[in-house]
């Protein structure tokens, strides 16, 4: 049995941190979920998961790619292709979704949450279509969608970064990355649902009265249940044999 | 609903574990058993052993489609694969740590691996229940059953593909070359997709039960794909059984529609010009 010592509560701490960036992310993410897909809400008309996962597995890539082409990257580096693959990834699946809703459907972006959008100061209410929960994807949801996607990248980064460090000590360079790939996904999951329970399902970004309301709770999930993910990653790797 | 005869979900959570877990077992002690015969029915029952871990998985995606049901009938407000991804992504954390932990007990890697999965499910089922208040009587049990569901499925199918559940092998055989992601992914789908498929005010078990199995089925044909890559034979076996129970379930889930629907017509081609 491996003794408690400073690393390892390193290593349980910073998988937990990441675990609550990745929660912190998704109520970030405008969306909207099955309303928006119709153009009756504001956001991008796709369930939570599949936006935080999508946008934070991108990162994920990105972040192994970095590890594995550059010789002792610093954290710094492999955080930092995380979360610009994430920005890219949920960036471009805003501008496409935002090019349907504009051209497609023909909708002006409006968000019913806020008067004014902070970002533009832009009057959104005169807008919003009778009976609708606001339309497409204005400026401060594509804004906040992009600060969101960076913080699940680095979440997802970061997670990676600290597994597969572990893992490599012990098995080839090939089976540590796929392992830790793996239990990456797993976490990252866990907590892309939990707090989509949280916001039930759809929320608009930073500036939706629901932010300030379930964003605490959901973190301290998310902080406990990664911990103990954490908690298990580092006891795996006392049962890999080299 | 209440007229139709349910299997209950104690009945369904037996079958998950014991079908499960003899399925997984029998992909370790087949050729065990084989050994001591020796002969011809040593390589038989080698070649047949890790068919049963997909098996065992098709039983393992009746119980958690089930259990995705009673929870996601409440309406989880984010739709149901948010469930089955929640469901892999804890069963894929307690199975790497539940095979890996054990060392040289192998045999009690799947316990394990079932034991912690529960415990997981049960803390992130106490969590949405009573910190995030979803405000669901069955949250806490259903996100339990879910949680030990998928870690099942996960080892039952990477056992299909790797030959056995040591967690050396696993890695060499499903992880390094990325088959974890067809067995994370499908096996998602295997157990979200049936109750995301029948819901509505008509739904009823039956119908949903024999659609996992045929959604199980399939899933066990395409691992069968990927056990010919890893294993030969063995596959060929996992992929001609997976086809043939697909088409079985898939012909009962058909009989059911056409059973529960109060009648079947054929519409024709859209016409042409409005009349």
């Amino acid at each position: 049995m491996v003794a408690i010592d400073p690393t390892l509560l390193t290593n349980i701490l910073l998988i937990g941190l990441s675990g609550t960036l990745i929660c912190l992310a998704v109520h970030f993410i405008p969306v909207g979920g099955a309303p928006a897909a119709m153009a009756q809400a504001t956001g991008i008309g796709t369930g939570t998961v599949e936006l935080a996962a999508g946008s934070g597995l991108v990162g994920l890539i990105t972040a192994a790619y970095m590890y594995t082409n550059v010789e002792n990257a610093p954290m710094a580096l492999i955080l930092a292709a995380g979360a610009v693959g994430s920005m890219v990834m949920l960036a471009s699946t805003m501008f496409s979704g935002g090019l349907i809703y504009a051209y497609g459907v023909a909708v002006p972006f409006a968000s019913a949450q806020v008067k004014k959008d902070p970002i533009t100061g832009d009057r959104q209410d005169t807008y919003i279509s009778k009976g609708t929960q606001g339309q497409g994807l204005p400026t401060i949801c594509f804004v906040s969608g992009i600060v969101g996607a960076a913080l699940g990248g680095i979440g997802g980064a970061l997670i990676y970064y600290v597994l597969v460090g572990i893992y490599g000590q012990l098995i080839s360079a090939t089976s540590a990355a796929a392992v830790a790939g793996v239990f990456t996904l797993g976490v990252f999951y866990v907590n892309a649902v939990v707090p989509s329970y949280g916001v039930g399902g759809t929320i608009e970004g930073v500036h939706d009265p629901k932010f300030r309301r379930v964003v605490g709770k959901d973190i301290f999930t998310s902080f406990f249940v990664s911990i103990l993910c954490g908690l298990l990653a580092v006891l795996i790797a006392g049962g890999i044999s080299p | 609903m209440s007229d139709v005869k349910e299997r209950s979900p104690n009945q369904l959570l037996l079958i998950g574990i014991i079908g499960g877990l003899l399925g997984i077992y029998l992909t370790y002690l087949l050729p065990f058993a084989g050994d001591k015969i020796g002969g011809n029915p040593a390589i038989v029952l080698r070649t047949i052993a890790p068919t049963f871990g997909a098996l065992g998985g098709i039983c393992a995606v009746v119980w958690g489609a089930d259990a995705v049901r009673r929870v996601a009938k409440y309406g989880l407000g984010t739709g149901v694969p948010s469930i089955g991804q929640i469901a892999m992504g804890m069963g894929i954390i307690a199975a790497m740590f539940g095979l890996a932990i054990v060392k040289t007990i192998v045999l009690a890697g799947p316990i394990v691996a079932l034991v912690t999965a529960s415990i997981l499910g049960f803390i992130v089922g106490w969590f949405a229940q009573n910190v995030i208040k979803m405000k669901i009587p069955v949250m806490i049990r259903c996100m339990t059953e879910i949680a030990a569901s998928g870690t099942i499925i996960i080892i039952g199918f990477s056992a299909a593909v790797a030959g056995n559940f040591e967690f050396a092998n696993i890695v060499t055989l499903v992880f390094d070359n990325g088959i974890i992601l067809a067995v994370f992914w499908v096996g998602a789908v295997a157990m979200l997709h049936p109750f995301n498929a029948c819901l509505g005010p008509d739904e009823k078990q039956k119908r949903l039960l024999y659609l996992a199995g045929s959604t199980g089925a399939i899933t066990m044909a395409i691992i069968g794909i990927a056990a010919t890559m890893t294993l030969g034979t063995s596959g060929v076996i996992t992929l001609v059984l997976g086809i043939g129970l697909w088409i079985i379930f898939y012909k009962k889930f058909w009989d059911e529609v056409y059973h529960d629907a109060s009648s079947v017509v054929g519409t024709g081609l859209i016409p042409k010009t409005e009349a």
